[in-house]
């Protein structure tokens, strides 16, 4: 591993006297997509909430591009969070403003560009996560699931964050459209040089649309490697999830693993 | 951006520096022309940083000179930036901006018009299914959600005491303040227990009352139906095979025509109470003589001419706060909009209707 953009170390999460994370410790390599992979519960969301600073640990250090994000002051913070891009699962999109107005929003508060050229650069980042032109004045209420999750997109991508966050970018997609948001993920990754964590259950996403897999279990990441070494390992989450009946497949497809019924 | 050399037919530009988003100024980068006549032009070099909104810049620069007839060879520039520049280059043509469509003033006359008609068309239509279903309801009360009544009584009913009284009380001063006041240079200080009895009796009781449910328990439905509508609730009711109508709307109404007057009632007391307590400490009337002349002044009649009024305003605000938030439709700022609509509304009609009765009562002689 050579460089990385963010890492998490030492991560204790609790609500009340449960605990979701502890001592859990996560690199996340520059340049690559790391899918972060755990049962329902497992807390994915807030760990993803924790990287992108909009949840406190209870213990731990979270740092992000070379920063301790728990002990800058509250400018550098700010300049963190303008380095973080985040797609939140529902889309929450500004239901207020128009699609192209709400790509707008970071690039109003964060630059210097006004009038025509912010209005392009913004709409460039429309066509960039695959809206078609005349859905940039439509209100998110006019928009289709897929639409939504590409128009979080555009304005996660906004601001050119070094490190994208993605909560469940194609749950409640067709896989058609699924394929296609992988496949737009990659894209922009390599071409703008992100580094994107993504939570996912999509066998798809996690086998094709992921350069490794970092999987939750026992409060920590148990394991991070691509997902075709982990489907070899023997502990019992691991072989529960990489071999069980739907992932069988996928296993026996790039593992060249045998399934196990 | 550098002109490196210009020849007719070839030019040179070297790329360089950091293209990036927080260099950006609030215009475009100025174009930079080789000044001959158009043929090759390639670029070489490199930016130090590029991002997209960098390259985005860059492929506009590329795309007008391409238009002026040079031919652009960026394929000396790193691979990564030639291809970030190129992906932009391939969507430019795409990005015309939609205009913003701006209607007449006489399109926006027509459009409010009809929007009212119709809105008043829902009104009456909630009416309608307040009778058609309500009644119905009636005939067999055992089927009427009591629960959700009594709960809407609580909130409606019980949690406005504090407020309504205390506002009564405070009305009720002034009001004995502004009679005292008078009075006392005719010496008819006593008076003030006629002027107080009557009006707050009669109407600022009750019309206090309606414009303080309104005010809080018309939006709070407006809100909460809203809500539930942009969270597509309603339509998860309607689905189960439960008539939102029966659970969310009928009773808040029966919960305000039951409540309704009982606040009056409330209403009614601390007024007097808060004019009894000016008069005896303000104008010399002492307690004993206010509420021993109470009863001579007002009756039971005076008190009814109040409290009739607030079934209908119960209806009204009812109806009003429940129509509005029904009609939400799209956004959470359509929520906000359709309170502060409600709010006005139900306040506007509560006004009208007060001034009605009193009109009624003047032509039948009360």
């Amino acid at each position: 591993m050579s460089e990385t953009t963010a890492s998490l170390s030492g991560i204790r999460n609790c609500f009340g006297s449960e605990c979701v994370h502890d001592g859990l410790d996560l690199a996340l390599p520059s340049g690559r997509i790391t899918a972060l992979v755990g049962g329902s519960g497992s807390g994915k969301t807030v760990l993803l909430r924790t990287l992108a600073m909009l949840h406190e640990p209870d213990a731990g250090s979270v740092e992000l591009f070379g920063v301790d994000a728990g002990r800058c002051g509250e400018r550098r913070r700010r300049e963190l969070r303008e380095g973080i891009g985040m797609l939140f699962q529902g889309g929450a999109l500004f239901t207020a403003l128009t699609v192209l107005e709400n790509v707008m929003l970071p690039l109003q508060e964060h630059t210097r560009l006004r009038g025509a050229w912010l209005k392009e650069l913004a709409m460039s980042k429309v066509l960039m996560a695959g809206l078609p032109a005349d859905s940039a004045g439509k209100y998110p209420a006019a928009l289709s699931g897929g639409m939504v999750k590409r128009a979080a997109l555009a304005r996660a991508l906004a601001l050119d964050p070094g490190l994208l966050i993605l909560d469940e970018p194609t749950s409640g997609l067709d896989p058609i459209s699924a394929a296609a948001f992988d496949a737009l993920v990659r894209e922009l990754t390599d071409s703008l040089g992100l580094t994107v964590i993504q939570a996912t259950h999509d066998l798809d996403s996690i086998w094709r649309g992921s350069d490794q897999v970092a999987f939750l279990a026992r409060k920590r990441v148990l394991a991070m490697a691509p997902a075709a070494e982990l489907a070899r390992r023997d502990e019992p989450e691991l072989a529960a999830y990489f071999r069980g009946s739907r992932s069988a497949e996928y296993a026996k497809l790039h593992a060249g693993l045998p399934t196990e019924d | 951006m550098r002109l490196e050399d210009s020849s007719p037919g070839r030019a040179t530009m070297t790329l360089g520096g950091a293209w990036v988003l927080a260099h950006l100024t609030e215009t475009l980068p100025r174009a930079v022309d080789p000044a001959v006549s158009p043929g090759t032009l390639q670029l070489v070099g490199r930016a130090s940083v590029l991002d997209s909104a960098g390259a985005l810049a860059i492929a506009r620069q590329v795309a007008r000179w391409e238009e002026g007839g040079w031919r652009v060879d960026m394929t000396s520039l790193p691979e990564s930036q030639h291809k970030l520049i190129a992906l932009l280059k391939s969507r430019l043509p795409d990005m015309h901006l939609p205009s913003a469509k701006r209607e007449g003033a006489l399109a926006r006359l027509g459009r409010a018009t009809v929007d009212k008609l119709v809105e008043g068309n829902a009104f009456l239509g909630f009416i309608g299914e307040l009778v058609s279903r309500g009644g119905r309801l009636l005939l067999v009360p055992w089927r009427i959600r009591w629960r959700e009544v009594v709960a809407e009584i609580e909130a409606a009913g019980l949690r406005a005491l504090g407020i309504v009284g205390l506002l009564s009380f405070l009305v009720g001063m002034v009001m004995a303040y502004q009679a005292g006041a008078t009075l006392q240079d005719y010496g008819a200080n006593v008076l003030i227990v006629n002027l107080v009895g009557i009006i707050t009796l009669r109407e600022m009781g009750p019309l206090l009352t309606a414009i303080i449910v309104a005010g809080r328990t018309g939006s709070s439905y407006t809100a909460q139906l809203g809500t539930m509508r942009i969270t597509e609730e309603i339509d998860a009711l309607r689905a189960i095979g439960i008539p939102p109508f029966d659970i969310l709307i009928l009773p808040k109404v029966i919960a305000l025509i039951l409540v309704m007057p009982l606040l009056a009632v409330f209403a009614n007391l601390m007024g007097l109470l808060g004019g009894s307590v000016v008069a005896a400490y303000r104008f010399e009337v002492s307690f004993a003589v206010y509420f021993d002349r109470l009863p001579e002044v007002v009756d039971l009649t005076t008190l009814m001419l109040g409290l009739i009024k607030m079934p209908v305003f119960a209806i009204v605000i009812a109806l009003i706060g429940c129509m509005q938030g029904m009609r939400v439709a799209g956004s959470a700022l359509a929520v906000g909009r359709a309170t502060t609509i409600s709010v006005v509304q139900a306040t506007f009609l509560v006004i009208v209707i007060d001034a009605l009765f009193s009109v009624l009562y003047n032509l039948l002689g009360y």
